[in-house]
């Protein structure tokens, strides 16, 4: 293939023979690849963010709320109604309402929500937020190994709240504590059976539990304040009394302890907190003396969803009616359509459109991304705004381009001179320049988006060294529990349309920036005159 | 070839130009009649800006004159009209060109610059990169064609520079001082090399220089003096024949 002759000198006069590249082209592509990176990486995290909003507030909320426009009490026979739709994969209802709670001295007036625990994790995924919500205690000689609370804990006399709530009032859930025998070592027992406390349900009473092996392997479980002794068969199962006991299990393939070993938990009841509802106090302004209910908090959780009340607390459906003295209400249903709906927010909508019409004038169905409209607003708004602030940066460098094409075209000018005299047309010779600006867009974009794939990849390592240097270790740390950078899913532009997309735009922006930096210096060659090109001086 | 057999490869009819220079005016060319033949020679010597590179420029066509013809092997064209590009990509095969500054491009090796002149008139195959590799051997800088321009010294240059001038088999040679910046042993060398290639391929050269014992060795001799070009040395002094200039043939050789 012939090479046209204006692209293979600005190749040459950018990459020339005798070296691999020169100053002037290195500074150039450095400049744009570091550009086009910058600006891939500031929009594909901020991508990032919008998908990990979005992924929490559908988990905070489902894919759709069903509202109920009119006080209903034939709610119950909607769910299987609303499953029957194709698109819907779960339905869970709710109810809703500000409480006011106290323990001790401390109040706080959370947004209370009811739901049924027999729906589980199918629409809002509440394993995950207690997950997150777990509170570790710290001792020098013992460990924290409170099992994880479950939703099916829950019942009318118990609330989960959440960790804001939760460090207001200065109020736990349960928890369990192993104490080690001086000098024991915590490693890990391997193939021998070792013992963990399975559940701690919200009633569970503060003891001191003891589980001991006798010489013959018999094992016995005690609990000291009590003085109750039970004797326990691990082969058959958990050690289980039911509910407001501990369950202790033995783990691993041998389910015993050796002869004479002895295990120490210590055990915390939960917390209990009054709760006051509006019609408590409707009813107290009546001189009607309601005493506050008491529950006990099941555990803590953390909805990762800032939009989602700071303040917040779950209960049961009924406890919710309880509390607001209405029997068999529903506020709505949350919803999660299939994948392949949700997915597509035309899809969705269509489908949340259907369901209303099958709901009839009763009921609104709301899907998430118009629930929270004003904050994608926010967030497109501001990624507008980094595109407008860093286009400028593109075209400094555009200028900067533009001026060293500009001085090559003056410095080189008896050699332009000399390519019309060896039968260059004023077009092609202008051409060189045009295309050096061409080859200098197009290589630092190449190389702004491997860089750009570079620090995609490496993310978490690069940010904490970044944050690290700057902020130090405990500085890491707070900006990366702010930021949660290490938990951003940046796609890769293989894997998402909307990251290649991004990927081909600034490579297209910088590769056309560059090329008309070249216009300038390519017109400024193409109009000079040969006969006084070879002339000048 | 006998001078009658010889065509007529390059004219010029009545070229004129001015420049004009504020209010005033210098008149470089008045009514200058110019014709070259294959295979010949001719040397234009005269006073510095008396105009002599403007008739080079005229003559290929990167200017245009104020009034006159030109002639490229029969094809007539109109001096005074402004350069197109269909002449530029007439003229890369048509002329070749060599300067007193030489102007390689610096980007490039020897054998590229060689070639870029191939490049302009239409691309490089095979046979131009043989042809360039073997007038670069025949300029005695064959063994340079991977060097870098800065590295050679001025006659190299100015050989490369003669080289990439005939790498398209030009009818014309245009050498404009090409011994300018030259000492005179290597002037003389580049001298010898210009005639030689020029004789073999049948190439009209037309040499500008100041050189009185150079323009002896063209087999026409002009000198332009106030736009008009006339016969250089007096009536009956003898052409050099066929001059060494290297060696004891060249009188101001020691």
């Amino acid at each position: 293939m012939r090479i046209p002759w204006p692209l293979y000198l600005a190749w040459k006069q950018l990459f020339p023979s005798q070296r691999k590249i020169s100053f002037f082209s290195m500074l150039a592509i450095i400049g744009v690849a570091l550009g086009v990176n910058v600006m891939i990486v500031v929009i594909a995290f901020m991508q990032g963010f919008q998908q990990k909003f979005r992924k929490d507030i559908i988990n905070a909320q489902g894919h759709a709320r069903a509202i109920s426009l009119r006080s209903s009490s034939d709610w119950r026979q909607l769910p299987p109604r609303i499953l029957e739709q194709p698109a819907i994969e779960a339905v869970t209802p709710f109810l809703q309402g500000q409480l006011l709670i106290q323990s001790g001295a401390y109040k706080s007036i959370p947004f209370a929500l009811g739901l049924r625990p027999e729906d589980g994790d199918g629409v809002l995924p509440l394993g995950d937020f207690l997950d997150r919500g777990m509170l570790r205690l710290q001792a020098h000689d013992g460990e924290d190994v409170t099992p994880l609370p479950t939703v099916d804990t829950l019942d009318d006399g118990s609330v989960f709240v959440s960790s804001q709530v939760a460090s207001r009032l200065g109020v736990r859930p349960p928890a369990a504590v192993r104490f080690y025998e001086e000098n024991a070592t915590r490693s890990d027992r391997g193939e021998r059976g070792d013992l963990r406390v399975l559940r701690l349900d919200p009633y569970v009473e503060s003891g001191e539990w003891e589980i001991q092996a006798d010489e013959n392997g018999s094992i016995l479980v005690s609990e000291s304040i009590s003085g109750d002794v039970f004797p326990w068969d691990p082969t058959r199962g958990p050690f289980d009394l039911g509910f407001g006991y501990p369950v202790f299990e033995i783990t691993g393939k041998e389910v015993s302890l050796d002869p004479g070993e002895r295990i120490l938990f210590h055990v915390f009841r939960a917390s209990t907190i009054e709760v006051f509802s509006p019609n408590m106090i409707e009813k107290a302004k009546a001189d009607e003396m309601v005493p506050p209910k008491e529950v006990r908090v099941g555990g803590i959780f953390e909805v990762p969803w800032q939009g989602f009340q700071m303040e917040a607390l779950i209960g049961t459906m009924r406890f919710m009616e309880d509390t607001r003295g209405e029997e068999g209400a529903c506020d709505g249903f949350y919803l999660r359509f299939e994948d392949s709906v949700a997915r597509n927010e035309g899809r969705l909508e269509d489908a949340c459109r259907e369901l209303e019409v099958m709901l009839e004038e009763d009921w609104a169905v709301v899907p998430w991304f118009v629930e929270n409209a004003w904050f994608f607003e926010l967030l497109k708004f501001e990624e507008y705004l980094m595109v407008l602030i860093m286009v400028p940066i593109g075209l400094v460098a555009a200028f900067a381009i533009a001026i060293a094409l500009m001085t090559t075209v003056l410095r080189k000018i008896r050699e332009i001179g000399l390519l019309s005299a060896m039968g260059g047309r004023r077009f092609s010779v202008g051409m060189v320049f045009c295309l050096q600006g061409f080859i200098i867009g197009t290589v630092g974009a190449i190389l702004g988006c491997g860089l750009a794939i570079l620090f995609i990849r490496y993310r978490d390592v690069l940010m904490t060294f970044i944050v690290e240097n700057i902020a130090g270790a405990d500085g890491h740390a707070g900006v990366a529990q702010f930021y949660d950078f290490n938990s951003l899913e940046v796609p890769f532009p293989w894997e998402s349309n909307e990251s290649l997309s991004v990927f081909l735009s600034f490579a297209l922006f910088s590769i056309l920036v560059s090329t008309f930096a070249g216009l300038l210096p390519a017109w400024r060659a193409s109009r000079l005159n040969p006969a006084e090109a070879l002339r000048s001086e | 070839m006998s001078e009658e057999k010889r065509k007529l490869v390059l004219e010029g009819k009545s070229l004129s130009k001015t420049f004009r220079l504020g209010d005033g005016s210098i008149e470089v060319l008045s009514k200058a009649d110019i014709a070259l033949k294959e295979a010949s020679s001719m040397s234009i010597r005269g006073d510095s800006g008396c105009g002599k590179t403007t008739l080079l420029n005229l003559l290929a066509r990167l200017e245009d004159a104020d009034e006159g013809t030109i002639g490229w092997g029969g094809h007539e064209i109109d001096a005074s009209a402004t350069p197109s590009s269909s002449e530029a990509v007439m003229r890369a095969r048509f002329i070749g060109v060599v300067y007193q500054a030489y102007y390689l491009i610096p980007e490039l090796n020897v054998l590229e610059n060689v070639l870029m002149a191939a490049r302009l008139a239409g691309g490089v195959g095979s046979e131009s990169v043989e042809r360039a590799r073997s007038l670069l051997s025949k300029m005695g800088v064959g063994d340079k064609e991977k060097q870098a321009p800065a590295k050679l010294s001025g006659g190299e240059r100015q050989r490369v520079a003669i080289a990439r001038a005939l790498v398209n088999g030009p009818r014309v040679l245009l050498a404009d001082e090409p011994t300018g910046n030259l000492d005179e042993r290597t002037g003389g060398q580049v001298m010898d090399l210009l005639l030689d290639a020029c004789s073999e391929q049948g190439t009209g050269l037309i040499l500008v220089t100041h050189n009185p014992i150079f323009a002896q060795a063209a087999d026409v001799r002009l000198f332009l003096r106030q736009g008009k070009l006339t016969k250089d040395f007096d009536e009956g002094t003898t052409k050099w024949s066929r001059p060494r200039f290297c060696g004891y043939h060249y009188p101001g050789y020691r």
